[in-house]
């Protein structure tokens, strides 16, 4: 009777204690862009090739800022860009050879990029919620005068954005 | 016709005495339809607002130690976090056996008792609203949607371990509790949501199709006849 009782006890704690479902960080949500550099020379054999201090700034009405790890001071062969969730194109400034010499001049060549882009919600998990996923994703190019993006292509037809490890844009230079 | 009166009296006389003596040997235990509800369900309706729900109970004794049983039920349930706010409001049943493990002393008619069921639920799920969830922040803040969004005609087929306590409180009514261990066997998702909370099933898991519960019951026995212990 006792241990009846005490299972009991037990069963009702297990059931009454719903543990907070917390959104893991090993858990696949809202992708971000990713981008890789090549050789413009070469561009059928997709030769790597790394963008000297590159810094990414967006585009919003208030400034964003730089993007995180992008800030200027190291080489990337690729980059991994946030996309707005709320919008269906995002912009950035791709600034290439970034430095402020002794006279506060910016060097470097700045590229503006617009990633355009149809949205679609797919539900995650309770405690995820839902993430976003980018279809007919393409990047163009501003004309500036002075790119230094000479080709940006995208991996497949319909390019969607949805894992991260997956290259989805090339940008040869 | 004086004859047949003394007769009848004869006879009354010994039924009576054969009677008494049965009586004083052996116990009579009820048997009959044992109705009830779900106590719990109707307070936490009053103090949770995130829930209402009501379950009708049911217990028939067919042997001595043997019930079939079952329970019906409506439950409207909100599940509410910084992701998603949804609200599933359906109706189910179950039905099954209980086994009463409890040799009861002279006179006491209680049950502590282990069963099973089958429970099947229909219920819609409404997706009020929802956020789209992003690990990066740099573009904030993310997408949420206010728009509601109704999936109907769900259904859902699950088993259950139930154990409990059926003690008589007053003659013929009892106040019982039990808890219930759950597994998932069928269940309709919704299109690009999933099922957070099933009626009678309560809620889901993400790691699989286990289930808990729990009732606090109040009920009577309409005994319809009385057997030998």
């Amino acid at each position: 009777m006792k241990k009846i009782i005490a299972l009991l006890v037990l069963c009702f704690t297990v059931g009454s204690c719903e543990k907070d479902d917390i959104c893991s960080e090993t858990t696949e949500t809202t992708p971000k862009i990713h981008i890789a550099f090549y050789d413009i020379t070469l561009p059928s054999e997709n030769t790597p090739k790394n963008v000297n201090r590159l810094r990414v700034t967006g585009v919003g009405d208030s400034d964003p800022g730089v993007v995180s790890s992008y800030d200027g001071s190291k080489a990337q062969k690729e980059v991994y860009l946030p996309l707005k969730t709320t919008e269906n194109s995002t912009q950035f400034i791709l600034h290439k050879g970034y430095k402020i010499d002794e006279n506060d001049t910016v060097l470097g060549n700045p590229d503006t990029i617009t990633i355009s882009y149809v949205r679609k919600e797919v539900y995650v998990s309770r405690a995820c919620g839902y993430k976003t996923i980018f279809e007919n994703v393409v990047i163009s190019v501003e004309d500036d005068g002075n790119k230094w993006i000479q080709l940006a292509q995208s991996v497949n037809d319909n390019q969607t954005v949805e894992h991260e490890d997956d290259i989805h844009y090339k940008i040869y230079h | 016709m004086p004859y047949s009166f003394f007769c009848t009296i004869g006879h009354a006389q010994n039924d009576s005495i054969v009677s008494t003596k049965t009586d004083s040997l052996k116990y009579k235990e009820s048997y009959g339809l044992r109705l009830g509800g779900d106590l719990g369900k109707l307070i936490r309706s009053f103090i949770d607002d995130e829930y209402k729900g009501f379950e009708i109970n049911a217990d028939y004794r067919l042997t001595k130690k043997w019930y079939v049983a079952g329970e019906i039920g409506v439950e409207e349930k909100d599940t509410d976090n910084d992701y998603l706010n949804a609200t599933t409001q359906g109706s189910y049943f179950k039905a099954g056996v209980d086994y009463n493990a409890y040799e009861n002393w002279y006179g006491m008619e209680n049950m502590i008792y282990g069963g099973f069921r089958v429970g099947a639920s229909t219920f819609s799920q409404t997706l009020n609203s929802y956020g789209v969830y992003a690990q990066d922040q740099y573009w904030s803040p993310q997408l949420t949607s206010n728009e509601s969004q109704k999936f109907s005609g769900l259904s859902a087929l699950w088993g259950e371990f139930i154990v409990g306590l059926k003690v008589e409180v007053l003659n013929n009514l009892y106040l019982g509790l039990n808890a219930q261990f759950k597994y998932l066997i069928s269940q309709d998702q919704p299109d690009n949501f999933e099922n957070l909370y099933i009626p009678g099933f309560q809620k889901t898991y993400d790691s699989g199709g286990f289930g808990f519960g729990y009732g606090y019951s109040i009920s009577y026995l309409i005994p319809f006849y009385k057997k030998n212990k």
